[in-house]
C-alpha cells in the first residue's frame, strides 16, 4: 500500500505514479483528493485504489481491471467507459455515473445524478439511494439496480439491458416498459447485492426496452440515383428527384436515408482558380523531390505529432459503414503512402491497427467500440462532435449492417437500426469538453494529440471553442462530406460548404488573436491534388480524403451505401458481398491514388513557385464565381475561367 | 416512378464531322465495356433498354456500329466482358448473351431502310469476311457503290467457313448478311471471283477508285515436324471449312487436336460430334493458365468431355499399325517472352507418345496470295500494310483484317473494316491527312434500371446442352436467355457510363479518380495529362439566371456552440396555433388544391388529412371532419359560417375587403399574391385585427395547381416580415405561406424566415397518387386504392413533420417554431438577396 497525497502531487503526476505502481501490483491510498477530476484515469492493472475523500469528474474513468473505493462523493461520470473492475462510492454520485461501462461494477451507496448508465454496454451499475431523471438513457446492455426510486423517464430510449427498481418507478422513458421479474433475474440481482454485502429484502420491478423504436416500421424502397443534373442547377422545380422523394416519403412516412454526401452543386474548389499560369505544371518529372511535402500534425502543444509524408490524411470512416476488408485496404494504403488513417466510429480492430502505421482513434457519443486499450495503442485520439454530411446528428447504421461481429466490437445488440446519439453524454458545452479532453490526455499520458472532428456549421463559434478547449488540431468537414447513411435532406441542406468553412475558421482564429495556433485539417469533397492545394492555400494545415479513397478502391458512386448490400463489397457487412472486395488489390489502387495526389500537390506547388506546401497562401488564388468570392473573401476574377478551359483543351 | 429526361444542357460538341462521338458530353464517360469493344458498342444503353423491355431500341444500339450483331451475339469473343467492372465483384455482366437475346427477339424480321448511293466513286473490296463486309457497310453508309469480290460461293469469310454450326447456326449468319445486303443497294457482289485467278489487282484499280484488300488469314500454318505429310494429319482451318461446307466425315476413334486457340477449340468440338469419334484430346504446349482459347469455349469443350493435355509439345508423327503415334515431349514454364507469357521449355528425357487415328493441326493461320506476292505487296503471311492509315505501298490500295495484321477475332476484324473505310473515305474525299481514326463512343442516355436486386443478382447462366441428342446435326450448344433471365442479367449492369447522383463525385470525377488509382506513380506523362484535364474550371453552378430558391438555404447545425441534451430521439415539438388559439395544429401545415378534384380523390385526401390531423384550405370543404379554412374570393365566393377560418383573397392589387367573422371563433385573414400589395395590405390587416396574412408566392392561389405554373417568388416572405418589423408589429399577425413547398425541409426554412404555417399543394397531390401533366396540372389515375391515397397523404404529412423537426433539432431546437433566420445561411447570392439571409461564411 502506497500513499499518494494530492495536496502535493498534481493529478497528472499522481496518475503516472498510479500506473507505475499498478505495474508492480501495489495498492494505493489517495489522500487529500479534494474532488479533483480524473483520479485514476487510464489505469489498467488489477490493484485497489482507495480515495480518502471526494473525487471529481471521471474518477476511475477509462480503466480496466482496477478496483476503486471512494470514501465520500464523486462528480460526473464515475467509472466512465470502464471495462472490468469495480468502483464503490460511499457517498453520492453526480450525473452520468457508469456512463458507457463495458463490464465494470459500480456501486453507489448514496443517490445518483441524472442519466445514470447512459450508453452503457455491459456490467452493473447499482445505486442504493434514488436515481435522478433518465437513468439508463440509451443504454445498449448491462444492468442498472436502483434500490431507491427510479427518477423520471427511467430507461429512456434504451436499446437493451435491464433496469431493476426497488422503490417507485416515477415514470417510464420513451420506448421503455415495465415487465415481469423472473425468478432468475431476482436471484441474480440478490446474489450481486450479497456479493457487495448490501442488505436488501424488498421487491424489485424490472424495466426493459419496449421495442417500438429499434427498427423502422417500413423500409425504404431502394432506388438507384437519378443523374444529379436533373435535379439541380436550373432544372425543373418539380423535377424527377423531387417527385421520387415525395413518392417514397408518402410510403414510409418519414425522412429518407441514403449514403454519400450532398448531391447538388455547391460553391466548391472548382469555383476557385490559381492566379499563376499552370500550363507548365508537371513538366518536370522529378517534381516531388523539389517540393517540401512532409507535414506534422498535432505536435504544437507537446504531443507526439502525426508525421505525414504529405499534407494528406485519411478521413474518418467507420468499420460498420465500411466492410472490414475495406478498412484493411485503406489502412494498408495509408501505410504504403506514409500518412495517417482514422478508425471512424466503429472501434479499432487488430488487423487495422497492424496495417496502419499511424492510426487516429475516434470517439463518438455512443462510445461504440471505445476502450482504454485501443486508446493506448492509438497515435491520436479524436472526439467526434459532428460531420459534414450530417452535422448535428448521430450516425445511422441500418440493421442489415449490424451483424453479430459488428455488434460485438461496438458493444450493442445485433440487428437494430442503430441510430447513434448525436451528443456525447458528458459534453454538453465548452466547459465539459475541456474536462473530457483532459481525461483523454490523462488516459494516454499526454503522449498523443487529441483532435476534434467538426461538421461545418457555426464554424466561427465552434473553432473558437475548440481552440480554447486545447485541442491539438481540428478536422473540419464541410457540407460536401459524405457518410454511410444519413438523412438525405440533412446531407443536402445542413451545414456550410467546405470553402466557406475554412475561411470562417481562419477568421475566427484571427478574431481571437490565435492565427497559426490551431491546425485545421480540411475535408469534405476533396477529389484530387488540386482541391488539396487550394485547401492549403486557403489556410488549411492539411486535407483529408475519404470518398475519393473509396472510389480509388473500386466504389462506383451509386450512393446505395445505406442499403448494406454494396455491389463492390465496400459498404456492406454481408460476407457474400464483402468477399467481392480484394483488400490487397484495392490497397494498391488506393496507394496509387494517394501517390497521384502527392505528385499533383508537388507539381502544382512547384508551378506556383513555392518550395514547400506550407508556403501556399491566399494570394495564390482567385474566385471564379460571386458566391465563391463571397464565401472565401478571395478576389472575384471570372476572367481566369478562360485560362483554365484552355488548359483542359491542351489535353483533349 | 418518373424517369429523368436526361436533358442535355451541355449538348455534345462534335469532335469532327467525320468522327461523331459523345465524349465531350460532361455527363457521359464511355464505360469500360464500350472502350474494350473494338467497334465501340454502346453496351450500357442496350442493356438498360433490355431491362425496360425496349427491344427495338436495344437493337438499334447494338447494330449501330455492328452489322454482324446476330453473329456476335453467338460467337463474339466479347472483350467487353473481362473489362466489365462487375467482373471483380461477382462476375461480369453477360453482355454477349444479352445481345443474343435481343437479336433473337427482333433481329429476324428487321427491315432496314436502304442506304442510297450518292457518290460517283466506287470501291472494290476483296474478301467478304468481317473486315471486308464492315468496310462495305460503312462505305455504303457514306453513299459509295462498293464491289465485293469473294473467291468462294458464299459471303461471310471465316464467319461462315470457320465456325461450326453448333456455335453459330447458318441461319444466324444469313440473317446478318441478308440485312446488310438489303440495306446496301450500292453493294455489288461478285462471288467465285478470286484475286489473281479470276481478276487482277490492276483490273480492280482500273475499275474502281480505291481497293481494299481483306483477304483474311485463310490458311493453316504448318507444324514443321516430321510426319505431318501423312494424310491423316489435317489442317484445322481446312477441317472446319469442310465441315461447314456440309461434310460429316467418318472419324477414327481417337482424334488429337494440336493447339490452344479458337480454331483448336472449334476443331476439337466438331471432331467429337462426327461419326466414329470416341475420344478427342487437345495437346497444348503451355500450361492451362496460358491457353489463349476463350474461357467459355474451353469450359464448353471440357464439359463435353474433351481431354486437355497441357505442357506437351509435338515433335513428330509416326504411322503405326492401327493409326498414328504423336511423339511428344513434356514442357515446363520458362522465362517470359515478349508478350509476357512464359516460354515453354522442354523437359529432358520426357519423350512419350500419344496414339491416335488422326491429328488436326491448329497451330496458327496465315494469309496467302501469290498474285500480291508477285507484286511485292506481301510480308511472309500477310499484306504489308501501314496501321496508321491502312494503306499499302500502292496509293490506291488499302488493306485490313487478319490478312493485313495477322489472326485475330471477328470483332477486331470488324473494327479494321471501320478503320479502313474511314481512311478510304478520306482518300476519296481528297483529304490527305485526316484526323487519326478513333473508335467513336456514342451514348443513348438511357436511365439506369430501377431493379431492387441489382446488387445481389448473380450471373445468369444460359441453359447449356453440350453435344446434344444428335451431335452430328450440330445442334446449338446453349439456349438464348428467356425474358426473365435477360431481365435479371440486364439489372446487374453498374452503368459505368451513366451520370451519378452526386455533383462532387460526378461520373467524370469518378473516372479521373479511377484513372489516378490505376496510374503508375512513375508514369509522369499520364499524371500530367490527368492534372491538366482536372485543372479545367466548371460552369458556374449559380449562373445569373438561377432564381432565388429555398434549395439554396442551408441550416447551421448546433455543434459546440449550442448546449443541447441529446435531442436525437427526443420528439421535437411541432405544435402551433393560428389566431391566438383559434385554430390548433399538431404540425404547422395546411393542405390545399383539391377543390376541383374528383369526388373520390377528395374523399380519400380528406380522410388522409383527418388521420394526419391537418386542416384544409380551399373554396369548398373536403369533409366535415377536418378544420377548413375557406378561401373567399370577394364578389364570387360567399363566406361560409361552417368554415373554421375565412381568408379573403386580395390577389395582386390591394382593394379593401369587407371581411368579418361569421362566428366569433372564426379565423380571419387575407391572402396576398404579390409583394407590391403588402405595403397597403399589411396595415389594413393589422387595423382590422385579422389573425392571418396568407402569402401566396405562386401569384395564383385559388387557380388549380398554381404551384406548377412556375417557380415561387420567395421574396414575398422577406418583404412581409420587413414591413411588419418596421411597424414593430411582428407578433400581431400570423404569416401563412403558400407556394412551391416540396418537403419538410422547405417548411422548416419558411418557418425560420418568419412563417407560422405552410400550405402544401402539389406535394399532397403527388402523395395521393397524382401525376403532373404537361399542361401544368395534375391528373389522378384510377390505379390507386382509396386506402393508398389516404395513407399517402397521411404519410407525406408525417414525413414532412418529421423532416422539419429534424432540421429544428439539428439547429439545436426542440421546438420547430423556434427556428430563426440566424439558423440559416444562403448558398447563392440570389437567394441571399431574396431572403435577407447572408451567404455562408458571413455573419449576419
Amino acid at each position: 500500500m502506497v500513499q499518494i497525497d494530492l495536496a502535493k502531487d498534481s493529478v497528472r503526476e499522481a496518475n503516472e505514479k498510479i500506473r507505475e505502481l499498478g505495474k508492480k501490483g501495489e495498492d494505493i491510498d489517495i489522500i487529500n483528493p479534494d474532488a479533483r477530476h480524473h483520479i485514476g484515469v487510464g489505469l489498467t492493472e488489477p490493484i485497489t485504489v482507495k480515495v480518502h475523500g471526494s473525487a471529481g469528474y471521471f474518477c476511475a474513468g477509462l480503466t480496466d481491471k482496477a478496483n476503486f473505493d471512494i470514501e465520500a462523493n464523486v462528480g460526473w461520470g464515475v467509472g466512465d467507459n470502464m471495462y472490468t473492475g469495480s468502483v464503490i462510492v460511499r457517498g453520492n454520485a453526480g450525473a452520468i455515473p457508469g456512463v458507457a461501462i463495458r463490464g465494470a461494477e459500480i456501486i453507489i451507496h448514496g443517490n445518483m445524478g441524472s442519466r445514470a448508465g447512459q450508453v452503457m454496454k455491459e456490467g452493473t451499475l447499482c445505486c442504493l439511494g434514488n436515481a435522478n431523471f433518465m437513468a439508463g438513457y440509451m443504454m445498449y446492455g448491462g444492468r442498472i439496480i436502483i434500490l431507491g426510486d427510479s427518477g423520471e423517464r427511467v430507461g429512456e430510449d434504451m436499446s437493451a439491458g435491464e433496469i431493476y427498481v426497488a422503490g417507485n418507478v416515477t415514470s417510464l422513458g420513451s420506448d421503455a416498459k415495465q415487465t415481469d421479474l423472473g425468478t432468475e433475474d431476482d436471484h441474480d440481482v440478490r446474489e450481486f447485492l450479497d456479493r457487495y454485502k448490501i442488505p436488501f429484502t424488498g421487491t424489485l420491478k424490472k424495466v426493459v426496452n419496449a421495442g417500438t423504436k429499434l427498427r423502422y416500421a417500413k423500409s425504404e424502397e431502394q432506388v438507384r440515383s437519378i443523374p444529379f443534373f436533373t435535379f439541380s442547377g436550373n432544372s425543373d422545380y418539380w423535377n424527377p428527384k423531387i417527385q421520387e422523394d415525395i413518392h417514397i416519403k408518402s410510403q414510409i412516412g418519414r425522412y429518407r436515408v441514403r449514403g454519400y454526401g450532398g448531391a447538388r452543386p455547391l460553391p466548391h474548389f472548382n469555383d476557385i482558380a490559381f492566379r499563376k499560369d499552370l500550363s507548365r505544371a508537371g513538366d518536370d518529372p522529378d517534381v516531388i523531390s523539389k517540393v517540401e511535402l512532409s507535414t506534422e500534425v498535432g505536435g504544437m502543444y507537446g504531443a507526439t505529432p502525426l508525421k505525414l509524408s504529405m499534407p494528406v490524411m485519411i478521413a474518418p470512416m467507420s468499420y460498420g459503414a465500411l466492410s472490414r476488408s475495406t478498412k484493411q485496404a485503406i489502412a494498408m494504403a495509408s501505410a504504403m503512402s506514409n500518412i495517417a488513417e482514422n478508425t471512424g466510429e466503429g472501434g479499432m480492430s487488430d488487423a487495422q491497427r497492424d496495417a496502419a502505421d499511424q492510426l487516429v482513434f475516434q470517439m463518438l457519443g455512443g462510445r461504440l467500440g471505445w476502450n482504454i486499450h485501443d486508446m493506448q495503442r492509438a497515435d491520436g485520439l479524436e472526439i467526434y462532435i459532428s460531420q459534414g454530411a450530417k452535422p448535428g446528428f448521430g450516425g445511422q447504421l441500418m440493421a442489415k449492417k449490424v451483424t453479430k461481429e459488428l455488434a460485438e466490437i461496438r458493444g450493442i445488440p445485433e440487428g437494430i437500426d442503430l441510430r447513434s446519439p448525436s451528443r456525447h453524454p458528458d459534453i454538453l458545452g465548452a466547459d465539459d469538453l475541456v474536462i473530457k479532453v483532459e481525461e483523454l490526455r490523462e488516459a494516454t499520458g499526454y503522449r498523443v494529440p487529441v483532435s476534434v472532428k467538426l461538421g461545418a456549421g457555426r464554424v466561427r463559434d465552434d473553432i473558437k471553442i475548440a481552440y480554447k478547449d486545447g485541442f491539438d488540431f481540428v478536422e473540419l468537414d464541410g457540407m460536401q462530406g459524405s457518410t454511410g447513411a444519413g438523412g438525405a435532406e440533412v446531407a443536402e441542406y445542413v451545414g456550410i460548404p467546405t470553402i466557406a468553412a475554412i475561411t470562417e475558421a481562419l477568421e475566427a482564429l484571427e478574431e481571437i488573436d490565435a492565427t497559426g495556433k490551431l491546425e485545421i485539417i480540411l475535408m469534405g469533397g476533396m477529389r484530387d491534388g488540386i482541391d488539396i492545394v487550394k485547401s492549403l492555400a486557403l489556410g488549411a494545415h492539411a486535407a483529408a480524403v475519404g470518398t475519393s479513397v473509396l472510389i480509388a478502391g473500386g466504389c462506383i458512386a451509386c450512393m446505395q451505401c445505406h442499403v448494406g448490400q454494396c455491389v463492390t463489397g465496400i459498404a456492406t457487412q454481408d460476407p457474400e458481398h464483402e468477399k467481392r472486395y480484394k483488400p490487397e488489390v484495392e490497397a494498391k489502387n488506393i496507394h496509387r491514388y494517394l501517390e497521384g495526389l502527392r505528385w499533383q500537390i508537388a507539381a502544382l506547388t512547384h508551378a506556383i513557385g513555392h518550395k514547400s506546401v506550407h508556403d501556399l497562401n491566399r494570394n495564390d488564388l482567385v474566385a471564379l464565381t460571386p458566391e465563391a468570392a463571397e464565401m472565401t473573401k478571395l478576389p472575384y476574377a471570372p476572367e481566369y475561367r478562360e485560362r483554365e478551359d484552355a488548359l483542359r483543351a491542351q489535353v483533349s | 416512378m418518373s424517369r429523368d429526361k436526361t436533358n442535355n444542357s451541355t449538348a455534345p460538341r462534335p469532335l469532327m464531322a467525320e468522327l461523331p462521338d459523345d465524349t465531350s458530353d460532361l455527363h457521359f464517360v464511355p464505360a469500360p465495356c464500350q472502350i474494350a469493344c473494338p467497334v465501340g458498342t454502346d453496351a450500357p444503353s442496350y442493356i438498360a433498354h433490355i431491362w425496360d423491355g425496349e427491344y427495338e431500341k436495344a437493337y438499334e444500339a447494338i447494330t449501330a456500329t455492328n452489322p454482324f450483331s446476330s453473329i456476335c451475339g453467338r460467337v463474339c469473343d466479347a472483350p467487353c466482358e473481362p473489362a466489365c467492372r462487375r467482373t471483380d465483384s461477382d462476375g461480369p455482366v453477360q453482355i454477349r448473351n444479352l445481345k443474343r437475346f435481343v437479336m433473337d427477339k427482333v433481329g429476324h424480321d428487321y427491315d432496314p431502310p436502304p442506304l442510297s448511293v450518292t457518290q460517283k466513286q466506287t470501291v472494290a473490296v476483296v474478301g467478304s469476311g468481317p473486315a471486308g463486309m464492315v468496310a462495305v457497310h460503312d462505305l455504303c453508309e457514306s453513299g459509295f457503290e462498293v464491289h465485293l469480290y469473294e473467291m468462294t460461293d458464299r459471303l461471310g469469310g471465316m464467319m461462315i467457313w470457320g465456325i461450326p454450326a453448333f456455335r453459330l447456326p447458318q441461319h444466324v449468319i444469313q440473317e446478318d448478311i441478308d440485312r446488310l445486303t438489303q440495306r446496301c443497294p450500292g453493294l455489288k457482289v461478285h462471288l467465285n471471283t478470286a484475286l489473281g485467278t479470276d481478276i487482277s489487282l490492276d483490273e480492280l484499280k482500273q475499275r474502281h477508285d480505291a481497293v481494299i484488300l481483306a483477304i483474311g488469314s485463310w490458311w493453316g500454318k504448318k507444324m514443321e515436324i516430321p510426319g505431318e505429310e501423312d494424310e491423316r494429319v489435317i489442317d484445322g482451318v481446312q477441317f472446319l471449312r469442310d465441315i461447314n461446307a456440309g461434310a460429316r466425315p467418318e472419324m477414327p476413334e481417337t482424334v488429337v487436336v494440336i493447339g490452344g486457340g479458337d480454331v483448336a477449340m472449334d476443331a476439337c468440338r466438331a471432331a467429337l460430334r462426327l461419326p466414329g469419334c470416341e475420344k478427342v484430346k487437345v495437346v497444348y504446349r503451355r500450361g492451362s493458365e496460358d491457353i489463349p482459347a476463350r474461357k467459355i469455349e474451353l469450359q464448353g469443350a471440357i464439359e463435353e468431355g474433351i481431354e486437355f493435355i497441357y505442357n506437351t509439345q509435338q515433335i513428330a508423327i509416326e504411322p503405326t499399325n492401327s493409326g498414328l503415334n504423336l511423339q511428344c515431349v513434356t514442357t515446363e514454364a520458362g522465362p517470359p517472352d515478349e508478350d509476357g507469357r512464359s516460354r515453354p521449355v522442354v523437359v529432358e528425357n520426357s519423350e512419350h507418345f500419344i496414339p491416335c487415328g488422326m491429328v488436326i493441326a491448329a497451330v496458327g493461320q496465315q494469309g496467302k496470295c501469290e498474285h500480291l506476292n508477285k507484286k511485292g505487296m506481301m510480308l511472309t503471311d500477310r499484306v504489308d500494310t501501314n496501321w496508321e492509315n491502312m494503306r499499302t505501298d500502292d496509293p490506291k490500295v488499302f488493306a485490313a483484317g487478319d490478312g493485313a495484321f495477322g489472326g485475330s477475332t471477328i470483332v477486331m476484324a470488324m473494327s479494321h473494316g471501320q478503320r479502313v473505310a474511314y481512311y478510304v473515305k478520306a482518300f476519296l474525299e481528297g483529304r490527305d491527312s485526316p484526323l487519326p481514326y478513333k473508335t467513336p463512343y456514342k451514348t443513348r442516355r438511357v436511365p439506369v434500371a430501377q431493379d431492387q436486386l441489382w446488387e445481389k443478382l448473380p450471373v445468369q447462366e444460359p441453359v447449356f446442352h453440350g453435344v446434344g441428342e444428335n451431335p452430328v446435326e450440330f445442334p446449338e450448344i446453349e439456349d438464348t436467355y428467356g425474358r426473365e433471365d435477360a431481365l435479371k442479367e440486364a439489372a446487374r449492369c453498374y452503368r459505368c457510363d451513366a451520370e451519378t447522383g452526386s455533383t462532387d463525385y460526378a461520373v467524370k470525377h469518378r473516372e479521373d479518380i479511377f484513372t489516378m488509382a490505376r496510374t503508375n506513380p512513375l508514369d509522369h506523362n499520364k499524371l500530367k495529362d490527368t492534372l491538366k484535364e482536372r485543372l479545367g474550371a466548371r460552369k458556374n453552378p449559380y449562373p445569373d439566371e438561377r432564381l432565388a430558391t429555398l434549395d439554396d438555404l442551408a441550416f447551421l447545425p448546433a455543434n459546440l456552440s449550442r448546449l443541447v441534451i441529446d435531442p436525437y430521439r427526443e420528439a421535437c415539438n411541432t405544435k402551433t396555433e393560428l389566431g391566438e388559439g383559434k385554430m390548433s395544429l399538431s404540425s404547422p401545415f395546411l393542405v390545399t388544391g383539391f377543390d376541383d378534384a374528383e369526388s373520390d380523390v377528395k374523399r380519400d385526401v380528406g380522410r388522409g388529412l383527418a388521420l394526419a390531423d391537418c386542416g384544409y384550405l380551399g373554396i369548398k370543404p373536403l369533409n366535415d371532419e377536418i378544420p377548413w379554412i375557406q378561401l373567399v374570393i370577394p364578389d364570387q365566393i360567399e363566406p361560409s359560417g361552417k368554415a373554421s377560418g375565412l381568408i379573403y383573397s386580395i390577389g395582386h392589387k390591394f382593394k379593401p375587403v369587407d371581411a368579418k367573422r361569421l362566428n366569433e371563433n372564426q379565423l380571419l385573414g387575407i391572402s396576398v399574391s404579390s409583394s407590391q400589395t403588402l405595403q397597403e395590405a399589411i396595415p389594413f390587416a393589422l387595423e382590422n385585427n385579422f389573425d392571418v396574412l396568407l402569402l401566396d408566392a405562386t401569384g395564383a392561389l385559388g387557380s388549380p395547381w398554381s404551384e406548377l405554373k412556375g417557380n415561387p417568388d420567395i421574396s414575398i416572405l422577406r418583404d412581409a416580415v420587413n414591413i411588419l418589423r418596421e411597424l414593430d408589429r411582428e407578433e400581431e399577425i400570423d404569416l401563412v405561406y403558400f407556394g412551391g413547398l416540396r418537403s419538410g425541409t422547405d417548411a422548416a426554412k419558411v418557418i425560420g424566415l418568419g412563417g407560422k404555417v405552410v400550405v402544401y399543394g402539389v406535394v399532397a397531390g403527388l402523395a395521393a397518387g397524382g401525376q403532373i401533366t404537361d399542361q401544368h396540372s395534375m391528373h389522378f389515375e384510377a390505379d390507386r386504392t382509396s386506402d393508398d391515397r389516404s395513407e399517402g397523404v397521411t404519410s407525406i404529412l408525417k414525413a414532412c413533420a418529421n423532416e422539419a423537426s429534424m432540421m429544428a433539432r439539428c439547429t439545436g431546437k426542440t421546438n420547430l417554431m423556434n427556428i430563426e433566420p440566424e439558423d440559416m445561411r444562403a448558398i447563392s447570392s440570389a437567394t441571399a438577396k431574396a431572403t435577407g439571409i447572408p451567404v455562408a461564411g458571413n455573419a449576419e
